[in-house]
């Protein structure tokens, strides 16, 4: 209420009148200091990340690490282009708000598909489809014991979906179509603003029906994509496991990071024009309950999850939570559990937390880092040295979970911000734009 | 309790909640405490202005939710441990898996059945006569497109021609008295 106060308080009249647009709405030039950041916590991250080189098992962790990174970006790049669709079809104030920090994101997906690369190279040191791609070496592991009988079963029996070439052909199919999408998105968006006719409502009726169109269908196709790659990429780090909510759950994982990485860079911009215009309360209040709200759907489908396998207590599934739990995995579980639903989810219920730029940009911050607590406790388990033992002695090369995230993380960043710097943060060519300029309590 | 008699306040009936919300932020600024706003919708900055209390709902909404939480583990607990134990493909008596969900249940249905009463309980509600609606247009515009501010003649500040004559510098649609 006080902090309202200060901002609503002034007793000119003036202030209760529409508030105007500065005259340049391109991206604020502390954008590069903060990229500079980004790409010195890159760099620093990398050379520590480097060390873990000498140390044992430090090569292997160095690997599953940067598989945690490029998914947290790919949650980002993929998770922008949902979002953006959804705002074109859903409508509102919020999405003018997000738009261009969500089209920026979405143009990180070449950056994205450049990090699948190296994964791509590489898969064999850790997909059982990549190190057994076909039935004679599949049997030659089993005699050797690399493989046990259920893996082998396994990985002749999925072999239609998780084989390099397969995967491959998977992996590039839905990245095109992805580009794709973002590709028009991008483009469409730049062509309203410049639209002759802009300000009419024709033009408004035009591009709110073609944006409406492409992104409908644009959801459906990215739902499916969606699953497809991260069941290759991620579920199949185990070959005998499988869950149906799996695409589900990381859908909903991708939209929580990326609106809590929206929030945090509007909230960020919004002490320099034009976002500084733009940005009222109301609309950080309605992103803080849309965040709750995915908050409460991840817990609701990872709990389901659980209780499910619990319920069935298959010998097939129940491995999966069990190599999560025992032997030290407990704490990390623990961790997960309250970082990623118990402290969001409490502090969220707040509405002064909502309305609080400072403590927001925290919270927002702290999701993220969950978000990587989360993805270590899915990828770390799954290799055979890990599985229900998380020991740090003789295993130092476990921190590379730390540094090697970091790094994907930085060098994802500033390629975001580079991407954020391209095109001037607020879109014109929107009816939402005058309801967003008009004082808060004129709804 | 022998019926109130005299005025309770002057009323002024604005077209805009900007217009309200100047007018409240004014008189405040003046010196008026016993004050509220009616509008036919939330107008956030108009509670701002009057410089509105905390609620207590979000404590009662809370302190149902607990309640629920912990009636509904306690209940299931004691069902399943000791009022009537049952062998289920050999898990522990204490399942607390298979209790989440019906205790989430709970805990949204007292929080809801509780924000939702103690809201009509601390409104006073049901209240089945206030002063205000002896205004003009106040039972229609208020709960369509009017905003009306309300100074109470309870304000040791109040007084009837000073009062009047404040409100009628702001461009108020009416500036009417208000009998009890």
């Amino acid at each position: 209420m006080a902090q309202g106060h200060e901002q609503h308080g002034h007793a000119d009249h003036a202030h209760h009148g529409p508030r105007t647009l500065p005259a340049s709405l391109a991206a604020p030039e502390v954008l590069s200091a903060w990229r500079m950041r980004a790409l010195i916590v890159a760099v620093v991250a990398t050379v520590l990340s480097l060390l873990f080189v000498m140390v044992p098992g430090g090569k292997t962790h160095m690997l599953r690490g940067y598989l945690l990174g490029v998914i947290l970006s790919f949650g980002f790049a993929g998770g922008g282009l949902v979002l953006l669709m959804l705002q074109y079809v859903s409508g509102g104030k919020w999405g003018l708000l997000l738009r261009r920090p969500l089209e920026a994101m979405t143009r990180t997906l070449p950056l994205v598909v450049a990090m699948f690369i190296p994964l791509a190279l590489l898969a064999k040191k850790l997909y059982l489809w990549a190190a057994f791609p076909n039935s004679e070496m599949t049997e030659q592991g089993l005699l050797n014991h690399v493989i046990n009988e259920a893996q082998a079963h396994s990985i002749n029996y999925k072999r239609p979906m998780l084989s390099p070439g397969s995967v491959l052909v998977q992996t590039i199919f839905v990245f095109a179509v992805m580009l794709t999408f973002m590709y028009l998105l991008n483009k469409w968006s730049l062509q309203r603003d410049a639209d002759v006719a802009r300000g009419t409502e024709q033009s408004f009726d035009y591009w709110r029906v073609k944006f409406e169109n492409l992104s409908g269908i644009g959801i459906l196709i990215y739902v499916i994509l969606m699953t497809v790659l991260i069941i290759d990429w991620v579920m199949a780090l185990d070959i005998t496991w499988y869950s149906s909510v799996w695409g589900f759950k990381f859908l909903v994982g991708q939209g929580y990071a990326v609106l809590a990485l929206s929030v945090l860079s509007v909230i960020l911009l919004s002490k320099f024009e034009p976002i500084k215009t733009i940005l009222r309360t109301t609309e950080q209040h309605d992103l803080g309950k849309f965040l709750f709200a995915f908050v409460m759907l991840n817990i609701y489908l990872t709990f389901g999850e659980f209780l499910i396998m619990w319920s069935g207590n298959v010998p097939e599934e129940i491995p999966w939570y069990l190599s999560r739990i025992r032997g030290g995995w407990w704490y990390i579980c623990t961790l997960d559990f309250c970082c990623h639903w118990l402290i969001p989810f409490c502090l969220l219920l707040s509405r002064d937390l909502k309305r609080n730029k400072k403590k927001m940009v925290w919270l927002t911050c702290f999701m993220i880092l969950a978000r990587c607590i989360d993805l270590f406790w899915i990828i770390e388990p799954n290799f055979p040295d890990a599985a229900g033992n998380l020991h740090l002695a003789g295993n130092i090369g476990i921190l590379a979970y730390i540094t090697v995230p970091l790094a994907v993380l930085g060098v994802w960043v500033a390629y975001y911000l580079t991407q954020l710097m391209a095109r001037p943060l607020v879109v014109v060519n929107d009816p939402h734009l005058e309801e967003i300029l008009e004082p808060e309590h004129a709804h | 309790m022998p019926p109130r008699e005299g005025t309770y306040g002057l009323i002024a009936e604005f077209n805009t909640p900007s217009e309200l919300v100047y007018a409240t932020e004014q008189a405040r600024a003046a010196g008026y405490r016993r004050m509220e706003c009616y509008t036919p919708y939330p107008v956030e900055e108009a509670a701002e202005a009057l410089h509105f209390h905390k609620t207590r709902v979000p404590l009662v909404c809370l302190l149902g939710g607990v309640m629920g939480v912990t009636t509904a583990g306690l209940m299931e607990t004691w069902i399943n441990v000791w009022a009537y134990p049952l062998n289920i493909a050999g898990r522990p008596l204490f399942s607390w898996p298979a209790f989440i969900i019906p205790a989430y249940e709970w805990t949204i249905l007292f929080a809801g059945l509780s924000a939702a009463f103690g809201m009509i309980a601390l409104n006073g509600l049901p209240q089945l006569y206030h002063p205000v609606f002896n205004a003009p247009n106040f039972r229609n515009g208020a709960t369509t497109d009017k905003f009306f501010l309300c100074l109470e003649a309870a304000d040791p500040k109040f007084s009837l021609t000073e009062t009047r004559a404040f409100l009628e510098q702001f461009p108020a649609v009416s500036v009417v008295e208000v009998e009890h």
